[in-house]
């Protein structure tokens, strides 16, 4: 191996003009360690400089840091006992407002128990980077060089790396190596859990199923281990968080095509080919284990969106809307093996797929998930307050928290909003890509009223009466499907439909017309939902119109604010909140109340 | 001026879901505003429908509506709750539009609700394109020669006043498409033919073109006694022509002298008196022509915004929290600093150091039917951001781009470079500047990289600005990161 050696005054230099230690490795083709050890050899390391409204003019009060390679250090080190919290750094699809919420609970708990609590992050927008929210806050890069700076100047006592999302995860065994105390589950059992041949061994072990499953590099290889498992399937790279690339595949020209397009794929890096469960229920559960081996369910979520959308898309319902005491009863134990499994210390997210009474583990997240704020204000639990103090070393028992109980007295609805009008003529549909930037809740006394408030939240303008456009693919003209349409029809709703989807309905005898499609001559679809003469579009893709018409009609409908429904689920779920609005009531009850008084008494 | 004792539970209203455009700094704004008054003795009253929020803990609030946030529900709270006044200024557009409506549809006037932070005139003075123009110009502040027309008969009389090259954009389309650039009268009546069909209302906004103008904001604070303060001067990197959120920004503001400056604050003064926003925060964004100077208003965000929020990061003054404080009656004067302790509200902060954000986009996920559709203009299109200090722009601006977490670890030479352009033939790097040419006229989201491959490559400063109209200032501190580039990988190559 290369030793590293360079001008003195010229690393000073470049450090100064913000040099990363990385940048420096690929110029002189060495390893980022070499270049850090080395700059620290010749005594480079940073200061930190306050932020203080004042150019230090006064003294200022508050520790707000960032470091720069300069000569005098404002950043004040105490003897306190310690936590440093891993911040969630940008925004972005998939990782969003979520885990700064996680981290600032992680803040205000750890005060709680008596530490000084210091935050690390870059995002400017976040309630984590205000000074308030921390004892200190460094407002710097989450990259091992800046982390580790801090981190060799602080020396605390334990560091938080699963609140942040992926950003801080990443981090995690570069900082273990580094002899940095990790508060909670062990980034080892964090890797078994996203490593999918170790996770695959472990549940093999624990006798639990997941959707069959292999590994591919190559493009014939993915082909073969699609056609051993059977069709359909998911493919997606290994590594992701929000879903990044994935898709589900039909036949093997479709695996090919992924194969062909799929970027940076190796050994290390291989694609992953699941089973898909197509018309499959999905679960997600959010649990806390502590050291003890004690384990208490947060929460236990139902989408209502079918297998195949992303997790962070669907919406999530609270309690589970439409599960066996059977299938509810080895979810819950499920999660318990997976958490002792993986000696979590903390919080544990698994999704769950069931399929015809059979219960399958899709992922296991051995960290803060996405879902943790809605569960915590659905429930009335702080459940990541609860498990910060747990990988502080606290026991479950110190707290009055208690299993989950699925007879809840009311639902609450997490619903996801996308940012396609931003977008021009973007594809519309859902899938196992994650594309929702935010979230709302509904909740009411039953799913309608609940369902009603999450769709007017995220937007969407229920109508209580006037036209449904209905354009269905060949997969969902099924008896179940007849019965969410004759629900519009029993509520007094016109019915327009493409020609195959309106002689299907006429065989349910549900009535409905034709209209035309865009290729079909004029008045067609587009020109019904533009002249106001739709108020709500129901289009499974694909149906029998091309791909291109069907962009065609969302993006009107988006544009003519006419709401644009893309799942059955969906659709049978605005029947309820039609139903709710007709009544005309609209119920307020603050989050303090339904904690308090809606709560049946366990 | 003491606080108010005739009120005594506030409602406040959060921005919602986090959408493009409205993102967490609305959490921020809203958690401090609840902590705040909650302090100060009010009974809080929150409504946002987004659970993700630190604003809707339980604890935060007095009582916490987890609810839609459309007027139907609002009301409904304020018939259940009673409160004495909403604060509308610290949820975004979302609030403003939310309490707008309440006062139209006459709500607030049945419970004998007050709006604090803002009042309905004065709103509507800053989002009305007519009446903020009138006001403009009654104080002597110049806007872009333009308005909204509905017919291309309308158009044709405009176009005397906005000369050539001229803007149109239609209103209320997706992704803010079908306008465009017109040269000469032809092109003018057919773009703007074409963008009324794509309006779904059939208008179009037609405007004196200020692309490439440089793009200035300043936040801005007033309170009853008429104090008004400049917390923070931020510069755009990237010129007129690109939303402020898909902007590299800055503070404080480098490029201008301090004649400019005092003039833009000036400006900012009276702009805030005169659309009478009386107390609380503002956003106020300025173009201002490299080529002589002129100055024109942008627009007014009479409410705290996510340029404020990065203003309070960057400067450590906390904008919503002081906000609220105003809304409730305290003078700046009253205020502490909480950072010094010592110093008032009304010392206008001074920073020693740059401040870099950076916007984060996620156009892999929203590929469109075309490809243009991942080029940056007036419609935001990033879904997060970053922000990193230092003690130069040079240093801010490398940590801000290794905080982004796209595996970029600086301006460059980080092994994610498209081209290596040091071990290029000749050939190889004439067929490279090709490329780089034309993606220096598009307003592509890796612009920053592009300049860098432009400079290795030989071009100038001024061949850059002709192109990109980034100021030279900007240019030339890139410039200089790419020749410490050089001579570290001069070093490299003798080891």
């Amino acid at each position: 191996m290369q030793t590293f050696t360079i001008n003195p005054e010229l690393l000073y230099n470049a450090k100064r003009d913000g040099f990363s230690d990385k940048q420096i490795a690929e110029i002189f083709h060495v390893s980022e360690d070499e270049v850090r050890s080395e700059r620290k050899r010749l005594g480079f390391i940073p200061v930190f400089k306050t932020v203080d409204t004042c150019a230090a003019e006064f003294a200022a009060q508050t520790p707000y840091h960032y470091s720069t390679y300069e000569e005098e250090n404002e950043s004040v080190r105490t003897t306190t006992k310690k936590v440093v919290i891993l911040g969630g750094g940008p925004n972005r699809i998939g990782q969003g407002i979520e885990f700064d919420y996680c981290c600032v609970h992680a803040a205000q708990a750890l005060a709680e128990e008596g530490y000084e609590t210091i935050m690390i992050n870059c995002n400017p927008e976040t309630v984590s980077t205000d000074y308030d929210t921390c004892t200190k806050l460094y407002f710097e890069p989450l990259t091992f060089e800046d982390v580790m700076n801090i981190l060799d100047y602080e020396k605390p006592d334990g560091v938080i790396v699963t609140f942040g999302g992926q950003t801080p995860l990443k981090l995690a065994k570069q900082l273990e190596a580094a002899g940095v105390p990790i508060l909670g589950t062990a980034p080892d059992n964090i890797d078994i859990a996203e490593d999918r041949k170790r996770f695959g061994e472990l549940i093999d072990k624990l006798g639990i199923k997941c959707p069959p499953y292999g590994t591919a590099t190559t493009e014939e290889e993915a082909v073969a281990v699609a056609d051993k498992i059977g069709y359909p399937v998911l493919v997606r790279p290994s590594y992701v968080l929000g879903g990044r690339s994935m898709e589900i595949c039909y036949r093997p020209e479709a695996v090919s095509e992924y194969m062909a397009s799929a970027k940076g794929v190796s050994h290390e890096r291989p694609v992953l080919i699941d089973r898909f469960l197509e018309d499959a229920y999905e679960f997600d559960v959010d649990a806390i284990r502590d050291k003890s081996g004690t384990v208490i369910i947060g929460g236990v979520m139902q989408h209502i969106e079918e297998a195949g959308i992303h997790s962070g898309d669907s919406s999530s319902v609270i309690p589970p809307y439409d599960t066996s005491d059977d299938v509810y009863a080895l979810i819950i134990a499920y999660t318990r093996m997976l958490a002792n499994a993986l000696n979590v210390i903390g919080l544990i997210n698994i999704q769950f797929a069931v399929k015809d009474g059979t219960v399958y583990v899709l992922e296991v997240n051995p960290r803060a998930s996405r879902t943790v704020p809605f569960v915590s204000k659905a429930t009335g639990r702080p459940l990541a307050k609860i498990a910060a103090k747990i990988m502080s070393g606290r026991l479950l028992k110190d707290f009055d928290v208690k299993d989950f109980d699925k007879h809840t007295a009311y639902v609450a609805i997490k619903e996801s909003v996308f940012p396609f009008d931003k977008f021009p003529r973007v594809k519309m549909f859902l899938g196992p890509e994650m594309r929702s930037t935010g979230e709302v809740m509904g909740s009411g006394a039953d799913f309608g009223e609940a369902i009603l408030k999450s769709h007017l939240a995220a937007g969407i303008k229920i109508p209580t009466e006037g036209t449904i456009f209905v354009s269905l693919r060949d997969l969902d003209k099924k008896p179940r499907t007849a019965e969410i349409i004759r629900g519009f029809h029993y509520l007094g709703f016109r019915i327009i439909a493409t020609s195959g989807t309106t002689k299907y309905l006429a065989e349910h005898d549900i009535p409905a017309e034709s209209v035309n499609k865009v290729s079909e001559g004029r008045p067609n679809i587009i020109d019904a939902i533009k002249n106001g003469e739709v108020q709500l579009v129901i289009n499974t893709p694909s149906g029998e119109i091309s791909r291109i018409a069907e962009y065609e009609i969302g993006w009107s409908a988006l544009a003519y604010k006419v709401p644009f429904i893309t799942t059955l689920s969906a659709a049978a779920s605005i029947v309820s909140a039609v139903r709710s609005l007709r009544k005309g009531e609209r119920v307020v009850r603050s989050i303090q109340q339904l904690h308090t008084e809606l709560v049946l008494p366990i | 001026m003491p606080k108010r004792t005739d009120i005594k539970s506030i409602l406040i209203i959060g921005s919602g879901p986090i959408v493009i455009g409205q993102g967490c700094e609305f959490d921020y704004s809203g958690a401090q505003a609840c902590k705040v008054l909650r302090q100060e003795g009010y009974r809080v009253i929150l409504i946002n429908s987004n659970p993700a929020t630190i604003m809707t803990d339980p604890e935060m609030a007095d009582a916490t509506y987890i609810e839609p946030i459309t007027p139907e529900y609002i009301e409904a709270i304020i018939a259940k709750e009673r409160p004495d006044a909403i604060l509308p200024t610290m949820g975004g557009q979302t609030a403003l539009n939310a309490a707008m409506k309440l006062n139209e549809l006459g709500i607030l006037e049945k419970y004998g609700v007050e709006l604090i932070g803002a009042k309905p005139d004065a709103i509507k003075r800053a989002e009305d394109r007519e009446e903020f123009l009138a006001t403009m110009t009654a104080i002597g502040l110049e806007m872009a020669r333009g308005g909204f027309v509905k017919t291309t008969d309308e158009a044709m009389q405009l176009i005397d006043l906005v000369g050539f090259p001229a803007i149109i954009r239609p209103s209320f389309t997706l992704g803010g498409t079908g306008g465009g650039i017109a040269w000469n009268l032809e092109e003018f009546r057919d773009i703007v033919q074409k963008g009324l069909d794509a309006s779904p209302v059939t208008q179009v906004l037609v405007e004196e073109s200020v692309i490439g103008w440089k793009e200035f904001e300043l936040e801005v604070m007033r309170d009853m006694a008429d104090n008004v303060v400049i917390i923070c001067s931020i510069e755009n990197f990237d010129p007129m022509g690109v939303h402020t959120g898909d902007s590299i920004t800055v503070a404080p503001a480098q490029t201008l002298s301090d004649k400019e400056y005092q003039k833009m604050r000036d400006a900012a003064i009276k702009v805030i008196r005169a659309i009478g926003v009386d107390t609380g925060g503002s956003n106020i964004q300025f173009a201002v022509n490299p080529a002589d100077g002129r100055m024109l208003v942008i627009e007014m965000n009479p409410r705290v915004s996510r340029s404020s929020a990065l203003a309070s990061k960057a400067t450590g003054f906390p904008i919503a929290k002081i906000a609220a404080k105003l809304a409730v009656g305290y003078s700046l004067d009253e205020i502490p600093n909480d950072i010094t302790k010592l110093t008032p509200s009304c010392f206008e902060p001074t920073i020693d150091y740059c401040v870099v954000k950076i916007p984060r986009w996620d156009f892999e996920k929203f590929k469109g039917i075309e490809a243009t559709s991942s080029q940056l203009g007036v419609q935001m299109k990033s879904v997060g951001e970053v922000m990193a200090f230092g003690r130069t722009f040079k240093e801010a601006f490398q940590k801000a781009i290794r905080s982004l977490e796209q595996s970029r670890y600086g301006l460059g030479s980080d092994g994610k470079d498209e081209f290596e352009i040091d071990e290029m033939s000749d050939v190889e790097k004439i067929r490279t500047m090709e490329i780089i040419r034309e993606r220096l006229g598009q307003r592509r989201s890796d612009m920053i990289f592009t300049i860098r491959y432009a400079m290795k490559l030989g071009m100038s400063r001024e061949q850059i600005f002709d192109i990109t109209k980034i100021d030279p200032w900007f240019l030339n501190q890139l410039e200089q990161i790419v020749r410490r580039e050089g001579e570290l990988r001069q070093a490299a190559a003798l080891v």
